[in-house]
């Protein structure tokens, strides 16, 4: 018992609260008027309890019991039966659509409070039959008379109807698809009443035998409250004497008047719209065919979705004769659209349409369309049914709940899994049922307002703050809804090949094969094979795979390449499936699941580093990672591991493990957040430089301990090229020098060949053949390149440059940079080449003439045959070499001059030249803008292919891979080309400006 | 399936079709046709017909040949000079990539883009083209010279006949094709026609164009004459040029219109002229594409070598016609470079871009010239501020290098492929000794 029943007023403000109400004292207000007094007692008031929103309740009750025409017992009804009035009270409470029928009405309140009836579909037509004047045993049923009347008739029958299924629905216990099934039945009923109308409005109607299929919703006998009545009309001639124009003419007006008898509004109102879209040829084919006409369509024109809808086609009123025999001759074609040719593209489309349809600003509140929302189940079980219903003629329910249950039945998906799907859709139906009771409108939104909300928890009783712990429910159930694919579309897969427990759904392999096909996936066979290898077995390691794979293989088909995904995941999982933590970490941080899948479906160059040394997943763990950016940082810890080791080979090999780990994160982070180019320059950079600091230390530490004294020389290692510069792309190899000074006093033969000794040990270590990717040193840049001694002392550096050298050595040196060894002699180094790259005074007339012919004959000559100029973005017009020959023109012209201009960076350089006024603002944007997209477009190249390439792949997967590294959606490599071209265009002009013109 | 493939489908069967011609056309602006049986067609809707792209001037580079053709089942028509039995149709074509997504190459698409560009700010863009063009006797040998069909003069009855005969079935054979014409008269030159097409859509305007000279060139053939859209092929007698009208709509609305202005032509219709003209000289090289274009600009007449606008003035780039006081939906403008030989696609797109450019930047319209430039000296041109069209085409190309406006409007692909090819003409006709330097320098020097 309540408190209010210890109260001595039944209505006091506690007995109210009590009871739910929440504006006291209105409702205490209402308790005073005369019609409510009388049933003022303790109990009825507390059992307002049961209603969705007791005020409402109450409001309606006493306009109910105060109108003329209620009938003088209803009270007396009220106080002697509660289940009746908690049945009334629940209704009121929950509708105030349904409630203002009652108060037209009021004669009617047996059907709101009695025990709810389910009459027969039958007897549901003969009543609305008998409603409009028509006779339900007659060949054509017709209306004792048409007009508007006859309409208030129907609507009076039909909102009695709605009273009784709404009496069911709240009272009865009753499943969704119970109300889903008697609304579909009165709505055959409403259709075959107004035929029966429309026939009282038709002059010779009687010529035309008419049949009306029900599509959709209704079709599968799963209408909503308020929802369109999709349809389709077939017609005949009524007799052999009639001609088939006249007889197709007259039906036409038949169903025109039909449209308009559901729809005209009326004081009882309008019932819904009779939509006959989903016709063939849709809106503008004709209205109502033969059903030799509507074959004739079927087979020579008809699209794979409209054959889609057809599956739900139900003879639903009029000539029941004439539809069924138009859902028998269609049915067999509705499977043989399979067949077709385009029928994977179509599915795929489906299926991408089902996760594009949800709209962003709506997506938290849509009980439809949002993400695992209603529509979210029904297209995914259609879905399945049309890649399995061809083959499989116990899977082809139109109904979605009925279409799941056989799914789950005959092993298409988990048994489970089809239960919780059924409760989730529901739940779903029937918040999205009250919703639409509560104003009988259409809706599919749920609300905001708490008040809303805690309306609708109580509604569903719910306790004890029903509004949140709707909330909580509704999210749960969504959520678990998105999980969908994973469990409708992948587990079974896995079953397919993997031990089978009870319950488990399990695919053939032909069936396993279709749905992987239908995911994006190239090779199903060799799909499979992965799948069996990593989940068989009872291992705990194949049972965590079990869960895990089906989550990864919807990841996969997300991204550019899935069957590489698979692949590379099968690698990494054969290495690693031992280690304790590798799966654990997988499975408990679904983030790092979906990191790695997203880059081993993309990243080929990732993946190789990662199958290579797999626990560098664990890098993936840390959503904040970074490439590196503190070089002092991993000196040390290269130099510290190295230190570990006595013999120079393995402390390099040690080294370049730490050099592959920091390259993955450096990968990683790019495909994961997109960095900028200059970011992924820097981080390589750093990692170049400390592995060849780290290995020079190495290699000296090796080469003293072997001859028991320290060095006769000091060493030093130049950067050049690109990585003199820090911008290095993922494919670059490390340009350098070497230098050295034998110290005083020491014999510089012998000296030579101590830091020769140390420099090929240094080129070895870091290239020769191992698990860890090779570090090329290059030093082709060095006085007379190749043909030149690989190691010079510092004055024969000095003596060189001096004397011979050609303005493209000047021009390389813009990029060197002191990197490892003795800092001394490095900075004795930079005084000997400064004044060769930064000529005092600029260029002379002559070598800025060479410097133009070569970067013009470099043009012609270098790239490579067969290859469109403008895909390569090293030589191509406006690509890297001509926005970086700009800069280096202007820092070989004024650097003696303007110190800013002295730096190894291009877009340093390239930013003081602006603000030297060398460089108009306009020509260096348009170059750097150049630069980057060439950058990055080279990075996104080796990324995809896993290999160096200058030139943008022309095969459509590459560069659709390439695009999407870059940012650009599935379907936009030609805007993305579209946009490189515009972009070095632009440059290129910038650049025959500031490189030709004086 | 929409209901205009479904048309087309039937009317395949019904008619007896036997084969379907895809039509589409290269940068140049050339038709080029994929002849496929009708059983093939239901594909061709789903997923194109894969053909060569490399074999196709300007399409792609080798490495990338596989292109499709989608044809457009709006533009289904009967070839009505290939007879009813055994009847031949035949569609324009979109060019798809493998993967579906539009070729940046094709024509088509460019001039797509532009009216979806003008459409986002609420324009649809008609254009109504006189289309000139001479008849021949013969097809000209190599090496041969061009012999009118009616060269004995405009007044001989007696060799007007054939002509005439000619206009009559031609016209019959487009208004069978759906395309209709709005007026055709005998030219000044001898031999010389002009037929004036129906204004229309700027899309449906340039595949008419296609249409029609496909049509023309049949039924000469036909008739045993040839017929040429050669822009100046007579030193003696005026070029054929394609002077072509020019309005934007918003709705139902002229929105070059406005009856309380000047000549009732309204803001948008003057950025529009002004950016016409700012544009013009970029523009060139695609209004005018060959060598031979610019002899008959160089002849001045009915075609214009100066940037410049007037009122009903014959010898400006833009005429702005006569304005019809309550016709104000008929308000339009004139571009008279045009010559019956360029790539209408591509031409429609620059000039639509052009003008919009003046339209959304609002340029300003400078003083209509209200005399025969022609008869102006020099000095009086440059005190006016008239600037010259390019005189020959290495001048458009130069001019068309810089732009922008070109560029973004056809797009990177065909921009780039244009000027190299525009470029290579160029150099084969420097090359050239001309029967000018024979005739004059032989003997003399």
């Amino acid at each position: 018992m309540t408190k209010a029943s210890r109260s001595s007023d039944p209505t006091s403000r506690a007995a109210l609260a009590g009871a739910g109400f929440t504006d006291l004292e209105k409702a205490r207000r209402l308790w005073a008027e005369p019609a409510l007094v009388e049933i003022a007692d303790r109990e009825v008031v507390a059992d307002f309890g049961v209603a969705a929103d007791p005020d409402l309740a109450l409001l309606l009750l006493s306009r109910l019991l105060g109108s003329d025409d209620c009938p003088a017992e209803l009270c007396g009804a009220l106080m002697a039966d509660p289940q009746r009035r908690r049945r009334l009270f629940r209704m009121l409470g929950l509708s105030a659509g349904l409630g203002e029928i009652l108060l037209r009405h009021p004669e009617w309140y047996e059907v709101a409070c009695d025990e709810p009836s389910w009459p027969s579909a039958a007897q549901v037509r003969a009543e609305f039959l008998v409603g409009v004047g028509a006779n339900p045993d007659a060949e054509f049923p017709t209306a004792a008379a048409g007009g508007p009347e006859t309409y208030v008739e129907l609507r009076r029958a039909y909102g009695r109807q709605m009273v009784r299924i709404a009496n069911a629905d709240l009272n009865s216990g009753a499943e969704v698809s119970d109300i889903t099934a008697a609304l579909s039945e009165v709505a055959d009923a409403v259709l075959d009443a107004s035929l029966a109308i429309a026939r009282a409005e038709v002059p010779e109607h009687d010529c035309a035998r008419l049949g009306i299929i029900a599509m959709g919703k209704c079709g599968a006998g799963e209408l909503n409250y308020l929802s369109d009545v999709d349809v389709i009309f077939v017609a005949e001639p009524a007799r052999d004497d009639v001609d088939e124009a006249v007889a197709l003419r007259v039906a036409t007006q038949i169903a025109q008047r039909l449209m308009n008898v559901t729809v005209a509004s009326t004081v009882e109102g309008s019932i819904w719209q009779v939509d006959a879209g989903l016709r063939p040829e849709g809106k503008s084919g004709a209205l109502v065919r033969t059903l030799r006409s509507h074959l004739d369509y079927y087979q020579r024109w008809a699209k794979t979705w409209e054959f889609q809808a057809l599956l739900k086609a139900r003879a639903a009123a009029g000539d029941v004769e004439l539809a069924r025999a138009f859902v028998a001759e269609t049915r067999p074609l509705v499977w043989s659209a399979s067949r077709r040719p385009d029928f994977v593209g179509e599915v795929q489309q489906m299926r991408r349409r089902v996760e594009q349809n949800i709209p962003n600003k709506h997506a938290g509140r849509e009980l439809k369309l949002g993400p695992g929302g209603l529509r979210d189940i029904e297209f995914s079980v259609q879905m399945l049914q049309m890649v399995h219903g061809s083959s499989d003629i116990t899977v082809r329910a139109p109904a979605t709940l009925a279409a799941l249950e056989q799914l789950a039945t005959w092993g298409y998906v988990g048994r489970e899994d089809a239960r919780a799907l059924s409760e989730a859709y529901a739940f779903q139906r029937t918040l999205e049922h009250r919703l639409q009771l509560r104003s009988l409108r259409r809706t599919h939104m749920l609300p905001e307002a708490p008040e809303d909300l805690r309306w609708l928890g109580r509604s569903l009783g719910l306790k004890p703050d029903p509004g949140e712990e709707l909330l909580k429910r509704w999210r749960a159930v969504s959520l678990d809804v998105r999980r969908l694919h994973e469990k409708l579309f992948y587990r079974p897969l896995l079953n397919a090949v993997a031990k089978l427990e009870p319950g488990q759904a399990r695919l053939t392999p032909e069936a396993a094969a279709d749905r992987l096909t239908m995911l994006g996936y190239r090779d199903p066979a060799g799909a499979l094979r992965h799948l069996q290898a990593l989940s068989a077995g009872v291992s705990r390691r194949a049972a965590i795979q079990r869960t895990l794979l089906p989550v990864m293989l919807d990841w996969f088909a997300q991204g550019p390449d899935p069957d590489a995904g698979l692949l590379g995941f099968r690698h990494v999982s054969d290495e690693l499936g031992a280690t304790p933590w590798y799966l654990r970490l997988l499975r408990d941080e679904s983030a790092v699941a979906e990191r790695l899948a997203l880059i081993l479906s993309t990243s080929r160059y990732a993946s190789e580093l990662l199958v290579r040394a797999p626990e560098a997943v664990q890098i993936l763990a840390d959503s904040t990672a970074a490439p590196p950016t503190d070089r002092g940082a991993l000196v040390a810890e290269m130099r510290a591991v190295a230190r570990r080791h006595r013999r120079a080979d393995s402390a390099m090999a040690a080294v370049r493990g730490i050099r592959r780990r920091e390259l993955f994160r450096t990968a990683s982070s790019d495909l994961l957040h997109d960095l900028g180019v200059e970011s992924v320059a820097e981080g390589l950079a750093v990692i170049t430089d400390a592995t060849i600091d780290a290995a020079l230390a190495a290699a000296v530490a090796e080469v003293e301990s072997v001859r028991g004294e320290s060095l006769p020389t000091r060493l030093l290692i130049v950067a050049m090229g690109r990585l003199g510069g820090r911008d290095l792309s993922y494919a670059s190899d490390a340009d350098v020098m070497f230098v050295h000074d034998p110290l005083p006093g020491t014999d510089p033969v012998a000296a030579a060949d101590v830091a020769r000794d140390v420099f090929n040990r240094v080129r070895a270590g870091l290239s020769v053949p191992s698990p860890d990717p090779p570090l090329e040193l290059d030093a082709d840049l060095r006085p007379e390149g190749r043909q030149g001694a690989l190691v010079r002392t510092l004055d024969s550096y000095a003596a060189y440059y001096q004397r011979f050298s050609a303005p493209w050595e000047a021009q390389a040196l813009l990029k060197a940079r002191p990197l490892a060894g003795d800092n001394e002699l490095a900075e004795q180094f930079m005084l000997i080449v400064d004044p060769v790259r930064y000529p005092a005074g600029g260029l002379t007339a002559s070598d800025l003439l060479q410097m133009r012919r070569l970067k013009a004959r470099m043009e012609s000559e270098r790239l490579p045959r067969g290859v469109d100029p403008r895909r390569h973005t090293k030589l191509g017009p406006g690509g890297l070499s001509d926005v970086e020959w700009v800069v280096q023109l202007i820092q070989q012209q004024h650097a003696s001059r303007i110190w800013g201009l002295r730096t190894t960076s291009t877009p340093e350089a390239m930013a003081v030249a602006v603000a030297e006024d060398l460089i108009p603002p306009k020509d260096a944007d348009r170059l750097m803008a150049a630069w980057r997209f060439a950058s990055s477009m080279r990075n996104a190249n080796t990324l995809v292919l896993g290999k160096p390439s200058d030139t943008i792949p022309s095969d459509v997967r590459e560069i659709s891979a390439v695009s999407r590294v870059l940012g650009y959606e599935p379907g936009q490599s030609s805007d993305m080309l579209e946009d490189y071209f515009r972009t070095t265009r632009r440059s290129r002009k910038a650049f025959d400006r500031l490189f030709f013109r004086d | 399936m929409d209901k205009q493939t479904e048309f087309v489908l039937r009317a395949i069967e019904e008619r007896d079709i036997r084969f379907v011609r895809l039509w589409f056309t290269d940068v140049l602006g050339q038709l080029k046709s994929v002849a496929i049986a009708p059983a093939e067609l239901e594909g061709a809707f789903d997923e194109g017909i894969g053909f060569d792209g490399s074999a196709i001037q300007g399409f792609t580079r080798v490495t990338e040949a596989d292109m499709l053709a989608r044809p457009d089942p709006s533009t289904f028509q009967i070839l009505p000079w290939r007879g009813e039995k055994d009847a031949v149709a035949r569609m324009f074509c979109d060019i798809a990539l493998p993967d579906g997504s539009p070729s940046h190459a094709d024509p088509r698409f460019v001039l797509k883009r532009a009216l979806e560009s003008a459409a986002a700010d609420g324009f649809t863009y008609y254009t109504h083209p006189e289309i000139e063009f001479y008849l021949l006797r013969e097809r000209p040998a190599e090496g041969g010279r061009p012999v009118p069909v009616d060269d004995a003069g405009y007044f001989d009855h007696a060799t007007l006949g054939p002509a005439h005969d000619f206009r009559r079935k031609a016209i019959t054979m487009l208004e069978d094709m759906g395309i209709s014409v709005e007026f055709s008269h005998h030219e000044g030159g001898p031999g010389q026609q002009e037929i004036d097409l129906r204004y229309a859509d700027a899309l449906s305007t340039a595949d008419n164009i296609m249409t029609f000279r496909t049509v023309v060139k049949e039924v000469a053939v036909e008739r045993g004459v040839w017929a040429t859209f050669m822009p100046k092929p007579f030193r003696d007698h005026p070029g054929s040029g394609m002077h072509t009208h020019l309005s934007l709509f918003e709705g139902d609305h002229n929105a070059f219109a406005d009856p309380s202005a000047p000549m009732g032509l309204s803001t948008v219709g003057r950025s529009f002229i002004a950016g016409l003209l700012h544009h013009a000289p970029e523009m060139s090289a695609i209004t005018n594409q060959w060598v031979n274009s610019y002899k008959r600009l160089a002849a001045g007449g009915e075609a214009p070598t100066y940037v410049c606008w007037g009122h009903d003035n014959r010898s400006a780039l833009v005429r702005v016609p006569m304005y019809k006081p309550h016709k104000s939906n008929s308000t339009r403008i004139e571009l008279r470079s045009l010559d019956p030989a360029c790539n209408p696609y591509l031409a429609f797109a620059v000039m639509l871009a052009a003008g919009m450019k003046g339209v959304r930047e609002g340029y300003e319209l400078p003083p209509a010239a209200e005399d025969n430039v022609w008869n102006l000296t020099d000095r009086e041109r440059w005190a006016m501020g008239l600037r010259p069209l390019p005189g020959s085409l290495h001048q458009a190309i130069e001019a068309m290098e810089d732009s922008e406006l070109v560029a973004e409007t056809l797009g990177e692909h065909v921009f780039d492929f244009f000027l190299s090819n525009k470029r290579a003409e160029w150099e084969d006709y420097r090359r050239q000794v001309t029967q000018f330097e024979l005739d004059r320098y032989l003997r003399l020097l």
